[in-house]
C-alpha cells in the first residue's frame, strides 16, 4: 500500500468520525443561531396576535433611534471594561501568590476556584444582600471599619449599583482569571527568571521584564474569556438590579430577554442579540489586535 | 458569541422552530393527564385540590409541575410553553397582568361560552373583569390580591393617633413615631419592577390621576396630579423623611422583613403579609392592624388588583377536561382548603362569608372590604412594554436621574408611542 492511500484513508476516516458531532453541533448551535439571525430580518411581535413578515434591515434599524438600546449598549461597555480590568488585575495578583510555594498550597488552589463553580444566580442573590442598606454586610463592615457614616442604599442609585455588580462579578470570575495566568505561569521556565537574577535585576524588574511579557499570550485569553462572557452578562445583572435604577444597570442581554419573553418582540429582540454579538466579535478582534502587535515589538 | 446568549437564543429559536415535536403524554390505562406549571411553595396546598378532583373524576389525573417562586421567571417559563404550542400545559395559572398578553397572542382558549353569567356572579367583579381581553372571558379568578396599607396598632394607639386616611395623616404620624434607622415611618416597594408600578398606581390614583384608559389609551402620566403622586415618593425619601434611602431598591420581601422585625410603623404591600407578621416569632405579632391606601381627600382609597386566575391553553388536547378541574378549583370547598392552609385572598365572594375561612382568618372580613374598592391595571396587549416604561422613568426619579416633571414627561410620550403604532 502506498502512502498516498494511507493518508486518504486517515483523512475518510478522519472525516468519518467528525460527522457525529459536526451533525450535532449543525443541530444545537449554527441553525439555532442562524434561527436567530434570520429573525432579526422580520418583524415578529406580539400585534393582534404574533405576526411575521420580512422586514429587511428595518428591525435593526429600530435600535439606531432606541435610546433604550444605545443606554444598555453604554451600560454593557461600561461594566464589562470595569470588570475585565478589576478581574484580571486581582486574577493575576492572586496567580502570583498561588504560584509561590508553600505549604497547603494544592488546598488553597482548589478552595479560590469555590465562587467559580457557584451558580451565578445563587451568588447574585447573596450579593444582593450583602448590598442591601440595613441588613446587609457591605455597610456594616464599611461602618465598623470607619469608612462609612451613613448606610449606603448600593443598588438603589446608578453609580453605585454599578460598582456593586462589578464587585460581584470580579468575586465569582477573578479565580477564573487566576487559573488561567496560573498555568501560564508554570510555563515560564525557572532557569530564565534564575539567569535574571544572576544578572543582578531585582524582583519588580524580573516581573516588568520577564514574567509579564511571556505571561502576555495567558493573559490575552483570560482577557479574551472574560470580555465575551462579561459583554453578555444577564443572570447577574437580572437577579441583583434587574437593569435598574433607571435602566442605569440594563445591559443588552437583559434588555433581549426582556423583548423576547416579555414584550414578545422577537425580531426586536433577535435584532438586539445580533448587533450585540457583532460588537462582541469586533471586540475580540480588536483584543486579539492588541495583542499580537505587542508581541511583535 | 457569548455562551450565555448562545444558549437564550438557541433555546428561543428552537422553540420556534421544533414545535409539536414532544411526544404524547403517558396516560395511565385510557385515562387524560392534565400538565400545570405552579410555583414550588404552592405546590403542596394544589394537591388536596388535584386528589379531590381524581376522585370525582376517576381517569382524569392532574400533574403539578413545580416552577421557581419568582412571578418572572414562571412568566417567561410559560411564555416559552405556550410558544412551542406543544401541549406541554393544559392549564396555565396565570398572573393578573398576563391575561391580555397570552389572549392576544391567541395561546389561551375564550371560555364565556362556557363559563355563564350564574357561575360568573360567584366571583368578586373586580376579581373576574380582570379575566375579560377584548370582551372575551379568558381567565378565571382564583385567589385575589389587593394592595393594602399595614400599621403599628400598639404605637398609634400609645401616642393617640387614629389611623391616617390621608397623605399628609400618613407622613405626620410617621414622621412623629419614627426613629430611624432604628424604626422607620414608611416602607413601600421601590425597585425597578412591577411591585413599585403597583404601588405607585395607588399613590396615582389618590391623588386624582390616571396611568392608562384601557378603552380610548388616553396616558395621563404628564398631568400635575401624576407629579403629585412621583413628589409623594421623593419626599419619602429625602434625609429627614419618612422612608429608607434603600427602599429605592426594596422588593416585597425585603420591606416585610423590615416590618416584621418590628422596625417600621407603616408597612404597604399585599394580603400574604398578615398571616407572616402574626405568626410565633414575628416582633409584631398581634400589634398590627390594617388599612386602605391613603387618598388626598380621605375616602378610601384603591388598592391595586392583583391575584392569580386559571386558564385553558388553546394547545391543549383536553380543554374540556382542562375547564373541568377550572370548576373545580374554584368551587367553595377548594376555595377553602387552600385558602386556610395558605392565608391567601380567595376569589369567590361567597368564600368572605363562609364561617370556617372567617374563623381559621378573621382578617378576610377586612380584607373583602378593602378588596370591594381594588383597581386593575390596565388591561391592554402591551401592558408589559407601558410597565417598563413606567418603571424606568419612576426608579431614574428616584434616583436624581432627572427631574419628576421630566421623567413623567418621558414616560407619557414613550408610553404613547408603544400604545400608537409600532414604533
Amino acid at each position: 500500500m502506498s502512502a498516498g492511500t494511507l493518508a486518504t484513508r486517515a483523512r475518510r476516516e478522519r472525516v468519518l468520525l467528525l460527522t457525529p458531532v459536526l451533525v450535532l453541533l449543525a443541530l444545537v448551535v449554527a441553525i439555532p443561531a442562524l434561527r436567530v439571525v434570520h429573525l432579526g430580518f422580520t418583524r415578529t411581535e406580539l400585534d393582534d396576535a404574533v405576526v411575521s413578515s420580512w422586514a429587511g434591515l428595518a428591525t435593526h434599524a429600530r435600535t439606531f433611534g432606541d435610546g433604550r438600546f444605545l443606554g444598555a449598549l453604554r451600560n454593557t461597555a461600561l461594566f464589562t471594561s470595569l470588570s475585565v480590568l478589576l478581574e484580571v488585575t486581582l486574577g493575576t495578583a492572586l496567580a502570583l501568590l498561588l504560584d509561590r510555594p508553600s505549604r497547603g498550597r494544592g488546598a488553597l488552589r482548589a478552595v479560590v476556584l469555590v465562587p467559580w463553580a457557584l451558580p451565578t444566580s445563587v451568588m447574585a442573590l447573596a450579593w444582593a444582600w450583602i448590598f442591601h442598606d440595613t441588613f446587609g454586610m457591605a455597610n456594616d463592615l464599611l461602618a465598623r471599619l470607619g469608612l462609612l457614616g451613613e448606610p449606603v442604599a448600593w443598588l438603589a442609585q446608578p453609580a453605585t449599583a454599578m460598582a456593586a455588580l462589578v464587585v460581584a462579578d470580579a468575586w465569582k470570575t477573578t479565580p477564573f482569571v487566576a487559573l488561567i495566568v496560573l498555568a501560564g505561569l508554570q510555563g515560564i521556565p525557572a532557569e530564565v527568571l534564575e539567569a535574571a537574577r544572576v544578572d543582578g535585576a531585582g524582583p519588580f524588574q524580573r516581573f516588568r521584564r520577564i514574567t509579564l511579557p511571556l505571561l502576555l499570550p495567558s493573559l490575552v485569553v483570560a482577557t479574551l474569556f472574560r470580555a465575551i462572557q462579561s459583554w453578555g452578562a444577564f443572570d447577574i445583572v437580572y437577579v441583583m438590579t434587574g437593569g435598574g435604577p433607571g435602566g442605569s444597570t440594563e445591559t443588552l442581554a437583559l434588555y433581549a430577554y426582556q423583548s423576547w419573553f416579555r414584550y414578545l418582540d422577537f425580531g426586536y429582540g433577535a435584532a438586539i442579540a445580533v448587533q450585540g454579538m457583532l460588537l462582541a466579535l469586533v471586540l475580540a478582534a480588536v483584543v486579539v489586535r492588541l495583542a499580537s502587535r505587542r508581541e511583535v515589538e | 458569541m457569548s455562551a450565555r446568549w448562545a444558549g437564550a437564543a438557541s433555546a428561543l429559536a428552537l422553540l420556534l422552530a421544533v414545535s409539536g415535536c414532544r411526544a404524547g403524554e403517558t396516560p395511565h390505562g385510557n385515562g387524560v393527564t392534565l400538565r400545570m406549571l405552579v410555583p414550588a411553595n404552592e405546590r403542596p396546598f394544589w394537591m388536596p385540590l388535584t386528589e379531590s378532583f381524581a376522585k370525582a373524576r376517576p381517569g382524569t389525573r392532574i400533574v403539578l409541575e413545580e416552577g421557581p417562586v419568582p412571578t418572572d421567571l414562571r412568566e417567561s417559563l410559560t411564555t416559552a410553553a405556550l410558544l412551542s404550542a406543544d401541549g406541554a400545559f393544559d392549564l396555565v395559572y396565570l398572573d393578573v397582568t398576563w391575561t391580555s398578553k397570552l389572549a392576544a397572542a391567541g395561546w389561551l382558549l375564550p371560555l364565556d361560552g362556557d363559563i355563564g353569567e350564574a357561575e360568573r356572579a360567584a366571583f368578586l367583579p373586580q376579581a373576574l373583569a380582570a379575566g375579560f381581553f377584548r370582551g372575551r372571558l379568558y381567565r378565571i379568578p382564583f385567589r385575589t390580591d389587593v394592595g393594602l396599607l399595614y400599621y403599628r396598632a400598639d404605637l398609634l394607639a400609645a401616642a393617640g393617633i387614629a389611623p391616617p386616611r390621608t397623605f399628609a395623616e400618613l407622613e405626620a404620624a410617621a414622621q412623629r413615631l419614627q426613629s430611624p434607622p432604628e424604626l422607620w415611618g414608611f416602607l413601600w416597594q421601590g425597585a425597578q419592577y412591577e411591585g413599585l408600578v403597583c404601588f405607585f398606581l395607588e399613590v396615582l390614583h389618590g391623588h386624582g390621576g390616571s396611568w392608562i384608559d384601557p378603552g380610548t389609551l388616553e396616558v395621563g402620566l404628564d398631568r400635575p396630579q401624576a407629579e403629585a403622586a412621583l413628589s409623594f415618593l421623593l419626599r419619602a425619601r429625602v434625609p429627614g423623611g419618612i422612608s429608607p434611602q434603600g427602599v429605592a431598591a426594596y422588593k416585597e420581601e425585603e420591606t416585610r422583613h423590615l416590618f416584621q422585625s418590628g422596625r417600621a410603623v407603616f408597612l404597604r404591600s399585599w394580603p400574604y403579609v398578615w398571616r407572616l407578621a402574626q405568626r410565633e416569632g414575628s416582633a409584631v405579632a398581634g400589634k398590627i392592624g390594617v388599612l386602605p391606601v391613603p387618598t388626598l381627600s380621605g375616602d378610601a382609597g384603591s388598592g391595586t388588583l392583583g391575584g392569580w386566575g386559571l386558564a385553558v391553553a388553546r394547545s391543549s388536547r383536553h380543554p374540556a377536561e382542562a375547564l373541568a378541574f377550572v370548576r373545580h378549583a374554584t368551587k367553595l370547598e377548594s376555595q377553602r382548603l387552600f385558602c386556610e392552609a395558605t392565608g391567601f385572598a380567595p376569589a369567590r365572594a361567597d368564600a368572605y362569608e363562609d364561617p370556617a375561612l372567617l374563623a381559621a382568618n378573621p382578617f378576610l372580613a377586612d380584607l373583602g372590604r378593602i378588596h370591594a374598592g381594588a383597581t386593575p391595571r390596565p388591561v391592554i396587549a402591551r401592558y408589559a412594554q407601558a410597565s417598563d416604561i413606567l418603571q424606568r422613568h419612576l426608579t431614574a426619579a428616584l434616583a436624581g436621574l432627572s427631574t419628576p416633571r421630566a421623567a413623567l414627561a418621558s414616560a407619557a410620550r414613550e408610553t404613547r408611542l408603544v400604545l400608537g403604532e409600532a414604533p
